[in-house]
């Protein structure tokens, strides 16, 4: 009989299900309540790199921190060298200084992610010896809006601007707190996707540079450095081959304007 | 025992009800797999006109570069612990696309399956138990045939405890289906693979704050068992709930009705009231057992996922006392 | 009495939100008999049997079948009855067979060949797997009947169970119950409405009144001493009068020259010698067989159709 036929798979399915269904509800919480059950690291966290630094005061060096994300860091650059590369490199050849730098650029990081950085005083130490902070924060917290369909686009973007104004200013305020005179250098964003940007995009990116840029000029000893005209015809150029990051190039044509602006200033110091 | 058992099902499966549910979840599954089709197709074009890559093909390169840049993260200094076993897990997954040569961004059955039982589990499949559910006793009410149960040679408590374990056996039925059904149609547009795949899971609440630092990768086979247990932890709960006004109320769409407005309710308080404290203790608010897995879940002081689930069981044995008691102590007049 | 009552009810009673609608109902049945519960809509037969079989608790009193109580013995006290309560409710969308492959299922002891037995003693075989939905009421209560009895309950309670049939119908199922009762040993508890039904079918019968039984009494002895007698007469005052101071009996007068009493235990032929000596002109005389119909009037005047 059919119906008969169909209570003993139901009943089968059944038993089988239960065992199986309560086995799996075991281990869903074994997994959200234990811990780790993978080893967590390899060894202790590397957090020594601070000490390593000399915090010794020699006339002809100059200490500098990198401070923000992936561009901070160096990422996409081929030849690995950086801003810390490349600004040693012009100060070698054009002065007598030399340039001790510390990178505590992370990739991905956004404004709030730098400001919990400095909040949590890990870089205390480095912060009160330093000449010069670069500062390069911003590109993850638009980015993500830009590949948002124009429909909410405008107003997530005013929400984030907001939110990374007030991170800035609280961070500018942390910095100033640690150091109150050393120099700030702060990288305006470019666009990395020049060719595929509808006006729309280019309107938001402008105008949040602009914002940071009113923002930066309240501190009296920062600087706003803009990048946006030096990559809008040179992407091909300047854009690494992950099409986000400067390349070697790009680095180079930014650490160019870096140091062209501060040269009478570094050369006080 | 078991021939009372056989009884409720025969009369369940006579009634058409369940095959009532599984259409629907067939009609539900092909819908969902249709439109999840048609919107990864549209991010591929997306992505490939923003970026200049097409992401059917150039995707190994994305990953490549991702990876050392998740590798690069990895060595920074100046990165917490904590974030590292996250960083750590998505390398992995990472890793294992490359190795296998799976296209992170294209559907499978496998990723489908556990999707759909995860966006079904609070509200979805709540209503499929419901219509199953409320029908149990109060259905035998109103057409009279309780009588004919309760004057046989059978205590009360056994006729009631059969409809419950009939209920429970559907419950893994109607979840055997949602399984089954979402594998089969959602594998003819996306290809039935995808069963090995790692998956993040094992986030914690500390503090306030999701904890990233135990994550670990399962397989996919394993993340969806825990889904789908989970998910039948919830059918367990709002069926026992249901059972309960069942035996409660005399009329099936009276009882359908109040337990659908309280769940829809739920979704509401969840959303407006989420500081006020004890609603935290109402079980509409403590379905979405899935997000604990997969650490999308709002992080509310003292919410996890075992409190969910002991606040949960707590509204199921109150259920379960409630409906015995009163139903072995009421007088029938029906 | 050897034998335990296959039914004892004591001082039963049922208070439903504050309205008392079984008032304290005495009753004992032996094996073999059927019984007759009669009494007026909303008289509180339904509310009674629903104790009976243990539907709703007694607010008092005691239900006793077959010795076991149904309080406390629920399981082998019900083992020995079946019964429809109301209307014959099935399952609607299960066929005739699958809904007594329902009950069959409850009870061990039920064969296939019982089954199969029952069926053909109901006269249900040609329609048995149809769906019960296609029914049509007669064949309804005819399945009705077949759960009952499937289980060789030693009480049938059949609450109202010519309702809506047919005449035919009526007289046909009179018939079984007649059958089910001497061939399978089963006592009957019928309740109606309607006198005929239970003078035509019962052997005892108790007249149930706004919850309490007025009367119960043997069908035969209710029957024969409730004997009426008309006569037609020369002098029907005279003749009141004179039976009135000479035999004790209460004689009214119906036409012009008729007159009618119960004359109780006194011979019919002593009274009309007795009419005759003292000077009447007795021209004819009936007895006229009192029906319950009388006396079911007689004890339920006054109540209300509910
Ligand atoms: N659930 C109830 N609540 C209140 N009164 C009821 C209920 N059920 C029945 N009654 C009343 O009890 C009385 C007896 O009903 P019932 O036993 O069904 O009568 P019968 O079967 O003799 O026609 C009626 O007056 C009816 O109105
Ligand atoms: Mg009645």
């Amino acid at each position: 009989m059919f119906k008969k036929s169909m209570w003993y798979s139901i009943l089968v399915i059944a038993f089988v299900g239960f065992v199986i269904l309560a086995n799996g509800f075991y281990q869903a919480i074994l997994v959200t309540t234990q811990a780790n059950p993978q080893p967590t690291s390899e060894s202790a966290p590397l957090e020594s790199a601070a000490d390593l630094t000399p915090s010794s005061k020699n006339p002809n060096t100059i200490q500098m921190l990198i401070l923000g994300d992936s561009v901070a860091k160096g990422t996409g650059d081929e030849k690995s060298k950086g801003f810390s590369g490349y600004l040693s490199e012009y100060l070698k050849n054009n002065t007598s200084k030399e340039i001790i730098a510390d990178n505590a650029g992370i990739d991905g990081l956004e404004s709030t992610g730098l400001l919990e950085q400095l909040q949590s005083h890990r870089l205390e130490e480095q912060l009160t010896h330093t000449d010069i902070i670069l500062v390069s924060i911003g590109g993850n917290d638009i980015r993500s809006i830009l590949t948002l369909n124009s429909f909410d686009k405008e107003n997530e973007f005013k929400v984030r601007l907001d939110r990374y104004l007030s991170n800035l200013k609280l961070t500018f305020k942390e910095l100033r707190r640690t150091n109150p005179n050393s120099i700030i250098i702060f990288l305006g964003l470019y666009n990395p996707y020049e060719k595929a940007t509808n006006l729309v995009d280019s309107q938001l990116l402008n105008s949040w540079n602009f914002n940071t840029q009113q923002l930066v000029e309240t501190d009296g000893k920062a600087i706003f450095i803009p990048t946006y005209d030096l990559f809008k015809y040179n992407t091909e150029r300047f854009v690494a081959q992950d099409g986000l990051h400067p390349n070697s190039a790009g680095y180079q044509a930014i650490s160019n304007r870096i140091s062209r602006s501060l040269e009478m200033i570094i050369a006080g110091l | 025992m078991f021939s009372l058992i056989e009884n409720e099902v025969i009369k369940m499966i006579s009634k058409k009800r369940l095959l009532f549910v599984i259409a629907i979840l067939v009609a539900l599954i092909s819908v969902f797999a249709y439109g999840q089709h048609h919107s990864s197709e549209r991010i591929k074009t997306q992505l490939s006109q923003r970026m200049g890559i097409s992401a059917t093909t150039d995707w190994h390169k994305l990953a490549d570069q991702q990876l050392i840049e998740l590798k690069n993260r990895l060595d920074s200094p100046y990165r917490d612990e904590k974030d590292k076993s996250a960083l750590r897990v998505r390398i992995e997954q990472l890793q294992y696309n490359l190795d296998n040569d799976i296209n992170p961004l294209e559907q499978s059955a496998a990723k489908f399956t556990t999707k759909f039982m995860e966006q079904s589990i609070f509200l979805f499949l709540p209503l499929l138990i419901i219509m199953l559910a409320s029908d149990m006793v109060s259905g035998e009410s109103s057409s009279g045939t309780i009588k004919l149960l309760l004057v046989r040679n059978v205590p009360r408590w056994k006729v009631l405890l059969s409809k419950f374990l009939t209920l429970i056996m559907l419950e893994i039925i109607v979840l055997f289906f949602a399984f089954v059904l979402s594998e089969i149609i959602s594998g003819l547009f996306f290809g039935f693979g995808g069963w090995n795949a790692p998956v993040a899971t094992g986030f914690k609440l500390v503090a306030g704050k999701l904890d990233t630092s135990s994550v670990l990768n399962v397989p996919q086979w394993r993340y969806t068992l825990m889904v789908y247990s989970l998910a039948f932890f919830v059918s367990f709960v709002v069926g026992s709930i249901s059972f309960m006004i069942s035996v409660l109320v005399r009329s099936t769409a009276a009882s359908i009705g109040i337990i659908m407005s309280t769940l829809v309710a739920g979704n509401f308080i969840s959303y407006f009231l989420s500081d006020w404290k004890i609603t935290r203790y109402m079980f509409m608010v403590n379905l979405r057992l899935t997000d604990y897995l997969s650490g999308s879940f709002q992080p509310i002081e003292g919410m996890t996922l075992l409190f969910s689930i002991l606040v949960l069981l707590g509204w199921a044995s109150a259920s379960i006392i409630i409906s015995f008691v009163y139903f072995t102590k009421k007088d029938i007049l029906v | 009495m050897p034998q335990t009552p296959v039914l004892e009810l004591t001082n039963l009673r049922k208070t439903i939100k504050g309205k008392d609608i079984v008032k304290g109902i005495n009753l004992t049945l032996h094996p073999s008999q059927i019984f007759g519960f009669l009494g007026p809509n909303g008289a509180g037969k339904t509310t009674t049997i629903r104790m009976i079989v243990g539907l709703i608790k007694p607010t008092e009193g005691s239900v006793k079948i077959c010795g076991y109580s149904v309080a406390r013995e629920f399981v082998k006290a019900l083992s020995n009855v079946g019964c429809i309560i109301e209307s014959p409710d099935m399952y609607q969308y299960l066929t005739g067979m699958e809904n007594l492959l329902q009950f069959a299922a409850m009870n061990k002891a039920i064969s296939q060949q019982r089954i199969k037995d029952v069926i053909e003693m109901v006269g249900l075989q040609h329609r048995v797997n149809d769906k019960v939905s296609t029914y049509s009421l007669g064949m309804r209560q005819r399945l009705g009947i077949a759960q009952a009895i499937i289980s060789k309950p030693k009480l049938l309670i059949l609450d109202e169970p010519t309702n809506g049939l047919d005449p035919a119908g009526i007289t046909e199922f009179r018939n079984l119950i007649r059958k089910l009762a001497y061939d399978e040993g089963m006592t009957v508890f019928v309740s109606s409405h309607i006198l005929l039904e239970i003078q035509q079918m019962c052997d005892i019968v108790s007249i149930i009144k706004q919850g309490s039984v007025v009367k119960t009494a043997n069908i035969q002895d209710l029957l024969q001493d409730n004997d009426k007698i008309e006569w037609q007469l020369s002098d029907p005052e005279t003749a009141i009068s004179l039976l009135r101071e000479h035999w004790n009996i209460q004689a009214s007068q119906l036409k012009k020259n008729t007159i009618s009493a119960n004359i109780g235990p006194h011979p019919l032929d002593k009274l009309n010698e007795f009419l005759i000596s003292e000077g009447l002109a007795l021209t004819y005389c009936s007895a006229t067989r009192n029906t319950l119909e009388d006396l079911f009037l007689d004890l339920t005047v006054g109540d209300e159709i509910v």
